[in-house]
């Protein structure tokens, strides 16, 4: 009885040791797990200082399991959102793609990624002593890309760093001798660019980047209260759609378009084509200050890359978003929102599913995808991945900032990356917020087409509209809030 | 049972389309592959633009029917009402841009003296049809530019007070889409128009001349009326083409600013693609879809009538 007692613990014990093995290695599973890593994409053609360590990591994960081979996709993907669409309708999406987290719980269809948020509850093997892999990320972020019901479907490790580029030939044409640091500099500044017969800037002029600088300055007193609904840090959709249910986020609070009229004093010293234009339309914007016809450049990171491929020559600079006093707005707080906007990057990757990916229903091969996400997740290969990179700067805790911008005047960049990361905004809650409709109010009103009066009865509308679409298409209740 | 004069029993009927079946078997057959294969990449994308209109999908999962709500949506939403609004103006001055442009140098063309001239003009305004109408708007995105061509222009001839954001202020964004592209000839419709006239006797244009019909008399009294087919023929595919058309409000303007240039198949195409709304997309194509047929059945009423 003791010799089967004995058999007993010991086949018990023995399964549990395979089942646990089974969890860490990827599985009876063999094949190519198809990849398109975008930004960090290894050796893709037509880069001059071509990448190299998604190779070196997926070369090492190969060698660690034969079997399994890891093949990046390495052709330009212009239009990422119809390539899902399209794919996934034809069930051949790839297992891993980028894809933004705010498009995947809005305009995408669900049952083009699977939810990750059950596996980074569970422990990352490749991680000494994890107990769940969500310990290792950012926190905000995390509750930032969450569905109201609680699906993550990205896994989300670096960000845009956002700042004013400019010109230090043509601010010294212009007798500019210091760089903007408040806003009456900012605005004199770009009447002198004007006189000069310089564009101080030629862009859209973004809603969902500049309203974050401004909203996290206005509403800083307000910040826990804003974030907290959910019960998350970060400042999520929810949050978000229930801030303008309560008539907080919208043009019921004074504060909420109080700062229209003091960007307007900027954008009356740009040229008038794009101030009522598409977001899309920006790229003519980098031409221009690439072109040397404008002096500014209120752009991500990820633009310093760019600028370097196009050859530019000229010295740049950056400064950061100028801070707010009394004098521009009643309710500004003074608070540095220099870092408050800051969009997800390049490592943004979610998985497809049985259902938009015809090969994940090979048996295993799910847990196989999962382990390769496993294993280049980890706080040392984001690190490796964004320092080769240079322009997304990692968000997990314990990761460093190395941006790749030797060329530059970068003393605003890294001062900015110190800052906390406070941001308030109303631009995400439903598809069409924020960079639609706000954007069209906000471009007549910049251009002159309609007063703040008229933009305020629109904006009121939009968001009434956007928190109930909220509310239905999640089929949430905001009033509980 | 006597068959009625004139009329055959429905099994005489039947009999004769099997006839005509097994007598022309090899022709049917050569045309079956044509016929399934328009089947399926044309009227089965009609078939389900029509059906999914009529559900709430997103393109990749199961629809679910929701009747009439994306048409009354279509129906109660400003924006479509604006948009609806532009196309009309869109439909009427594109029409007019359409035939007027191309009938006068079409005119001016064939009468031109000696058939080397007019084949070598004939050839001038022909050549652009080979530049991509991408890189036209393009280039004429950047002519509308405050610093552009048009502006530098009026500048040059003392009309500086005329400068102006031609694609920037609501008031002229539309307008400077439609007139989009000077001289307005599409070769097509030039090409069409000059048939047309080298297609009129020679003994008609000499009567006309004996009854005292000449230029612009002769082309009220005399080129227009038997131009009527192909003015016909212009004005319903101009028609239907400015219906459908969103490709420059996509490139230039997105729609905007506002929405002063949307239309409704630019909506269709940006619910569609932008916002994963595909049940709504399809309603609007299917409002389209029925505006057309609509125009189709009213110019074939018109040509009949004019009979």
């Amino acid at each position: 009885m003791k010799r089967r007692t004995a058999l007993t613990t010991a086949l018990l014990l023995s399964s549990s040791a395979l089942i646990s093995m089974a969890s860490a290695a990827p599985g009876s599973w063999r094949g190519t797990i198809y990849m398109a890593a975008a930004d960090y994409t290894p050796n893709f053609p037509g880069v001059k200082n071509q990448l190299k360590v998604f190779q070196q990591i997926a070369d090492e994960y190969e060698k660690k399991y034969p079997g399994i081979k890891i093949k990046f996709y390495e052709e330009p993907i212009p239009d990422t959102n119809t390539m899902i669409r399209v794919k996934a309708a034809a069930g051949e999406l790839f297992d891993i793609y980028w894809a933004q987290s705010y498009n995947l719980n809005s305009t995408l269809p669900r049952g083009v990624a699977t939810d990750l948020a059950p596996y980074f509850k569970q422990p990352n093997p490749y991680i000494p002593g994890n107990k769940a892999w969500q310990d290792v990320m950012d926190k905000a972020q995390l509750a930032e890309s969450r569905t109201p019901q609680g699906q993550i479907y990205t896994l989300s490790g670096d960000k845009v760093v956002y700042t004013i580029f400019y010109n230090k030939n043509l601010f010294k044409k212009a007798g500019i001798t210091k760089v903007p640091t408040t806003w009456p500099e900012l605005i004199a500044a770009s009447k002198k660019l004007k006189a000069a017969g310089i564009y101080p800037m030629h862009a859209v002029p973004a809603y969902p980047w500049w309203s974050r600088h401004f909203l996290s300055d206005l509403y800083s007193k307000d910040y826990a209260k804003l974030t907290g609904y959910d019960g998350l840090p970060g400042q999520s959709p929810l949050d978000e759609a229930v801030a303008i249910h309560k008539g907080i986020l919208t043009p019921k609070d004074d504060r909420f378009m109080s700062w229209w009229p003091v960007f307007k004093q900027f954008t009356d010293t740009w040229p008038k084509d794009y101030l009522a234009a598409d977001p899309g339309k920006n790229y003519d914007a980098f031409q221009d200050f690439v072109g040397q016809k404008e002096a500014m450049l209120y752009e991500g990171s990820y633009k310093v890359r760019e600028m370097l491929d196009a050859g530019v020559k000229f010295p740049v600079g950056a400064f950061n978003f100028p801070r707010l006093s009394k004098a521009e707005s009643r309710y500004a707080t003074g608070v540095n929102t220099a870092n408050a906007y800051a969009g997800t990057g390049g490592f943004q990757y979610a998985m497809s599913t049985p259902q938009s990916n015809k090969t994940m229903r090979e048996k295993g091969k799910t847990e196989a995808v999962i382990d390769w996400m496993r294993f280049f997740g980890t706080p040392r290969n984001l690190q490796r991945l964004t320092a080769e990179q240079g322009t997304y700067a990692p968000t997990w805790p314990g990761t460093t900032v190395k941006l790749a911008l030797s060329n530059f005047d970068a003393g605003a960049i890294t001062a900015q990356l110190k800052l906390p990361e406070r941001s308030i905004g109303a631009a995400t809650a439903t598809a069409n917020l924020g960079w639609v409709d706000m954007q069209r109010i906000f471009g007549l009103y910049l251009s002159g087409n309609i007063t703040l009066d008229q933009a305020k009865a629109q904006a009121q509308t939009v968001l009434d509209r956007a928190a109930q679409d909220y509310a239905r298409k999640n089929k949430i209740d905001l009033s509980k809030y | 049972m006597t068959a009625l004069p004139g009329f055959r029993s429905g099994s005489a009927a039947s009999r004769s389309v099997l006839t005509r079946l097994r007598r022309n078997w090899p022709a049917y057959l050569f045309l079956l592959p044509t016929l399934l294969l328009v089947g399926y990449f044309a009227y089965y994308p009609a078939y389900i633009a029509v059906t999914r209109a009529f559900t709430d999908w997103d393109g990749l999962n199961t629809p679910n029917f929701t009747g009439l709500d994306n048409f009354r949506r279509a129906v109660t939403d400003p924006v479509m009402g604006e948009a609806t609004k532009n196309m009309g103006i869109w439909v009427v001055l594109g029409t007019l841009l359409a035939l007027v442009m191309p009938l006068i140098v079409a005119e001016l063309v064939f009468h031109l003296r000696g058939r080397r001239r007019q084949y070598a003009y004939r050839t001038l305004f022909v050549i652009p049809i080979v530049i991509p109408s991408l890189v036209l708007l393009l280039v004429w995105g950047d002519f509308y530019r405050s610093d552009g061509l048009l502006n530098q222009l009026l500048g040059a001839v003392g009309l500086g007070g005329l400068r102006h954001e031609w694609l920037g202020d609501p008031h002229t964004a539309l307008y400077a889409l439609i007139f989009l592209g000077f001289p307005y000839i599409d070769a097509f419709n030039f090409l069409l128009l000059y048939a047309g006239l080298q297609a009129i006797p020679e003994d008609v244009f000499d009567a006309a001349k004996i009854d005292g019909a000449t230029g612009l008399r002769r082309v009220l009294r005399v080129d227009l009326p038997l131009l009527r087919p192909q003015l016909g023929l212009i004005a319903m595919l101009a028609i239907i083409g400015n219906v459908q058309y969103y490709i420059s409000p996509l490139v230039l303007t997105s729609g905007g600013p506002g929405y002063a240039t949307t239309v409704p198949a630019l909506l269709m195409f940006q619910t569609a693609r932008r916002d994963g709304d595909f049940g709504y997309a399809m309603a609007i194509a299917f409002l389209l879809m029925l505006l057309v047929v609509v125009l189709t059945l009213l110019s074939r009423l018109i040509s009949r009538g004019n009979r």
